[in-house]
């Protein structure tokens, strides 16, 4: 499991490295991620040892978003001020989003289907 | 006995926010599993609710608290990195489905985001809850790294992908009732795209295609905005 958080390690900071080399505003772990997503992909082949980090570490990853989210305390004044506003945004984002995007994957299925059974 | 000095260097402890996190996030574990995982109860809405009850009604401030928890934070960058790990297991299933699955995420990613941020922009909300709004449809490990970049608050990020990522785990077995939404595959997307993480947990429960495919768009959403936003918000 070491050998695997040392290899997830190498990544994170190789997408560090290259966001700030090229002055990308995206965050190094995410380009961190697609490097180890390119790589796997290339070895065709999952490494047991990433394997086992990647399962060790993953389940704790809404602990990890914990301590920066209670950082709200300090924007609370965000949520009086537009705090409606922003619930009503979501909720009917979900209300519109949810429906299109599953009948638009369902149709789009469907027509794939028929066109494999021609 | 030197009680004072003992309290008060417990409560001066540099672990003192690792131990509170630990303990108000089992808490949270405790709660979602004897309630059958209801969304509403999810550990990480809880520890936060509760950790800012401790923050507000006692003299440990949010900066003090971080000074220790900082280092939980820290492990999120390797976690994210991890995230290939099963998007990789889950990408083979993509070659039957790969156009279908793109253009829904797609479509549907630029229009729940659009619509939440035209909301908020035209009924006059701040700047920041306008940017924070942009990574509603953001994992949200990947929202609060995103979020600081284009002019919005992490914590915010959070709040609204987690609100989101709750409601839209309730409120979608029904829609997908009542639009006839029957495939898998379809569900899972639509569950990954509106609610990710939480939404993921309940595609899971649904079946496996669903889960994969929720952690698939999930996955896939998360990276499309990370690279995007910084350059369009």
């Amino acid at each position: 499991m070491l050998k695997g958080i040392t290899i997830l390690l190498a990544f994170f900071l190789g997408g560090e490295f290259i966001a700030q080399l090229f002055a990308w505003p995206i965050p190094g772990s995410v380009i961190g991620m697609l490097l180890l997503f390119v790589f796997l992909w290339r070895l065709g082949s999952l490494p047991p040892a990433l394997k086992s980090a990647a399962d060790s570490l993953l389940p704790f990853l809404p602990l990890f978003i914990v301590p920066a989210s209670v950082g709200i305390v300090n924007h609370f004044y965000l949520l009086q001020q537009d705090g409606w506003l922003l619930v009503v945004a979501m909720v009917l984002s979900l209300l519109l989003g949810i429906p299109l995007c599953g009948l638009l994957m369902q149709r789009l299925l469907k027509v794939r289907t028929k066109r494999g059974a021609e | 006995m030197h009680w004072q000095a003992a309290c008060s260097a417990l409560w001066q402890s540099p672990y003192l926010g690792i131990f509170l996190t630990l303990l108000s996030f089992q808490l949270g574990l405790f709660l979602y599993r004897r309630s059958g995982a209801q969304p509403w109860l999810h550990p990480v809405l809880v520890s936060v609710v509760s950790l800012c009850g401790v923050i507000l009604y006692t003299n440990l401030s949010y900066e003090r608290y971080m000074d220790s928890a900082y280092f939980l934070s820290q492990l999120l960058g390797p976690a994210i990195v991890a995230l290939a790990v099963p998007l990789y297991e889950n990408f083979k299933l993509l070659r039957r489905y790969w156009l279908a699955f793109t253009v829904s995420n797609l479509v549907a990613g630029a229009f729940t985001v659009g619509l939440a941020v035209a909301i908020v922009a035209l009924g006059q909300g701040s700047e920041v809850s306008v940017n924070s709004m942009w990574t509603k449809s953001i994992t949200t490990a990947i929202a609060m790294e995103v979020a600081p970049g284009i002019g919005g608050v992490a914590a915010l990020a959070a709040a609204l992908v987690m609100f989101t990522g709750i409601l839209g785990s309730l409120i979608a077995p029904a829609l997908f009732k009542l639009f006839n939404i029957t495939h898998g595959a379809a569900q899972g997307t639509a569950l990954g795209v509106c609610a990710h993480a939480v939404g993921t947990a309940r595609a899971l429960e649904m079946g496996s295609l669903q889960g994969a495919f929720a952690a698939l768009s999930m996955s896939f959403m998360g990276v499309l905005c990370a690279l995007l936003l910084p350059f369009l918000a």
